[in-house]
């Protein structure tokens, strides 16, 4: 028989197989290689077969049998080498995407990855997903984030974009992340905005996803009679999954995937290979909503730590005052009585001294020297009054002006200039008169003492929220932040009792009455006095 | 002449006192503790009381509050070394309050501002 194909042949030159290209040089010269790998399919072949079955050989019908099943083998390996390249690339992917779901506690990451996963070409390709994440304090199921484009334009700009950049799936999520999140949010709004189910709705097919913790692969959405024609038109395709996402038995979300763009059929095998996405998205997703919750939580217990911590410190610092409250009142007790004694009769003695007597120098420093000391106690006694404000509403701007000008003689005797710039249109403020206008007194009158001669003083107001903010700044002291600490705890410097305790009496004033007041000392030297003031009954801490 | 009986603690302050108010005029009879006070106001009347609130071991306010039930008609001035003196709510049933000072000015100017208006009182016959 005079047959057509090559396989005959041992060895045969290059053109005399249609099937063999140029660069295969081994089949040329191996007969069986190209028996296998090339005459199967060749149509010369088929040919030859076919007159060989016409033939009455009787191995003919035989050898048809064995071709045939040979073929069919054949198709078969074929068919599984496709799968299990499908499925290693599916499995490749997974990995992927768990370890990069595994290394993130960030939800708008996590969702992010999530997202990009479903509609990037190297993930399951689809056009769009929407996420909609169970509302357990509004009890409702509620569109939250989605992504893909809107139209066949953006579509094509953005797979142009992806494919030039050829980013892997990390890579991707970040991208989309850092450059789309907010974006895509704002681009679905108005579905997401309707995309709102009650948790109670059993008959929604969301919800009966969601409950049934089974995927839903929707084909002729709009004649579908479990699917709600509004929700139907609101997503615009016959054609659409829908992913519960559970984690530990919690309703975590549902993802809505479809191809709006490219109109390609959504298979089984594609709702199969989402179902293993689903569980390490829902656990991601979970976790994350936890840590941020966690986080939330640990923020506030630091606030709360840092409060107490504060309140501690108020209360170190109170008792201390107290202590020394006591101390002093006790002191003072002791020297008042003699004190008065010596003063009273020094006075009597004065009385009837003659002008003329030599001793009347003498008594009247005993007078003027027991008025002084008499002057100290009453400061120190004074402390006292601070346990009890009186509080009212009052203008700051009035409080300060009378303040200076009470301490006008002491700034022209010093040659001292007190400048005043009230912020016009202040609220009233709700503060004891009496001790706040003893504060400025006392922190001005230092001031003046400090600056000796030709000094300046700025004091300003200002409104902040429901505060007003009253700011003394003192340009003459020059001291550090450590000495003005110092200065602000009573007796704690015996160098300058009265500026030091009267500073620490300041500060206790303020405090008990809740009024924040800081004492900073300025790099280029001097002193910034802050006292901030509620406008509002309530404001008091 | 009106009669004052100071009751303090302190022997220099009542011998200060008796000196300063016997130079205005007024007859100063002193004690020492509650128990001398009350012994003297039982002997005799007085026109007013001038009371140191804190006497060794007692308190001058517990002996104002059994001036003001048993001697109503005679007026109270306290004396204190401190000025928180106010914060005790018995120490408003004085008619008036000094802190105490070597100048004895101001003790003597509430005297008399009291005695103006216990004779006041007398006169319209309260």
């Amino acid at each position: 028989m005079d047959w057509e194909c090559c396989w005959t042949k041992e060895a045969i030159a290059l053109g005399d197989c249609p099937y063999i290209a140029e660069d295969e040089d081994e089949l040329l010269v191996s007969r069986q290689r190209r028996v296998i790998e090339r005459c199967c399919d060749c149509h010369l072949f088929k040919r030859d077969l076919s007159r060989f079955r016409d033939s009455n050989h009787p191995l003919a019908p035989v050898f048809s049998i064995v071709y045939g099943e040979h073929q069919r083998q054949r198709a078969q390996i074929q068919s599984l080498v496709s799968f299990l390249d499908s499925k290693t690339l599916e499995v490749r992917f997974l990995h992927e995407l768990g370890s990069v779901l595994q290394s993130s506690v960030d939800l708008e990451e996590v969702l992010s990855v999530a997202l990009t996963a479903i509609t990037a070409g190297k993930g399951f390709g689809m056009n769009r997903a929407f996420l909609l994440m169970s509302d357990k304090d509004r009890d409702h199921l509620q569109g939250y984030l989605a992504i893909g484009p809107r139209n066949l334009e953006e579509a094509s700009q953005t797979w142009n974009e992806i494919a030039y950049h050829d980013m892997d799936l990390q890579t991707l999520a970040q991208s989309f992340r850092l450059n789309k999140l907010s974006s895509e949010r704002a681009k679905f709004h108005d579905i997401l905005e309707q995309l709102s189910v009650p948790l109670s709705d059993t008959d929604n097919i969301l919800i009966r996803s969601l409950t049934s913790k089974k995927p839903v692969l929707i084909e002729d959405a709009f004649h579908h009679p479990d699917v709600d024609p509004q929700f139907a038109r609101l997503l615009g395709v016959d054609n659409f999954l829908l992913m519960p996402l559970i984690s530990r038995n919690r309703r975590v979300g549902i993802i809505i995937a479809d191809n709006c763009i490219t109109h390609r059929r959504i298979t089984e095998e594609d709702m199969r290979s989402m179902e293993n996405f689903a569980f390490p998205v829902a656990f991601a997703i979970e976790r994350a909503s936890l840590y941020d919750r966690l986080q939330v939580e640990l923020n506030r217990a630091t606030e709360a730590g840092n409060k107490l911590k504060e309140q501690q410190e108020l209360i170190v610092r109170m008792e201390k005052m107290a202590l020394v409250g006591r101390i002093t009142s006790s002191i003072a007790h002791s020297i008042r009585n003699p004190l008065m004694v010596i003063g009273g009769f020094a006075r009597s003695m004065l009385k009837n001294t003659p002008d003329s007597d030599p001793k009347r120098d003498f008594i009247e420093s005993i007078v003027g020297e027991t008025r002084q000391l008499e002057g100290v106690l009453d400061e120190i006694l004074n402390y006292s009054d601070s346990l009890f404000p009186a509080r009212d509403f009052w203008d700051v701007n009035h409080l300060i002006e009378s303040v200076v000008s009470d301490t006008g003689d002491a700034l022209k005797a010093w040659n001292c200039t007190c400048r005043f710039s009230p912020s016009p249109g202040l609220p009233m403020v709700y503060i004891d008169f009496k001790q706040v206008a003893y504060c400025l007194r006392t922190i001005i009158q230092g001031d003046i003492d400090s600056a000796q001669d030709g000094g300046t003083i700025d004091i300003s107001t200002s409104l902040t929220g429901n505060s007003v903010v009253i700011r003394i700044e003192d340009n003459n002291m020059l001291i550090s932040q450590q000495e003005l600490d110092t200065l602000l705890t009573p007796f704690a410097s015996t160098q300058d009792l009265g500026n030091g305790f009267g500073l620490a009496m300041c500060r206790t004033m303020m405090e008990r009455q809740g009024l924040p007041f800081s004492a900073v000392s300025l790099p280029a030297g001097g002193i910034m006095y802050t006292i901030t003031l509620p406008t509002h009954k309530e404001d008091r801490s | 002449m009106n009669k004052i009986i100071v009751v303090d603690d302190e022997a220099n302050i009542r011998l200060l006192y008796s000196e300063e108010l016997a130079e205005e005029g007024y007859e100063v009879v002193t004690a020492g503790s509650t128990a001398e006070a009350i012994e003297k106001l039982q002997a005799g009347a007085f026109d007013l009381a001038v009371l140191d609130i804190k006497l060794k071991n007692e308190s001058g306010i517990d002996l104002l509050q059994r001036l003001v039930k048993e001697r109503h008609d005679m007026p109270v001035i306290l004396c204190s070394a401190f000025s928180c003196y106010k914060d005790d709510f018995s120490a408003w049933l004085a008619d008036g309050y000094v802190v105490k000072s070597g100048d004895l000015t101001e003790l003597k100017q509430e005297i008399a501002r009291v005695l103006a208006k216990k004779a006041q009182r007398t006169r319209a016959g309260l």
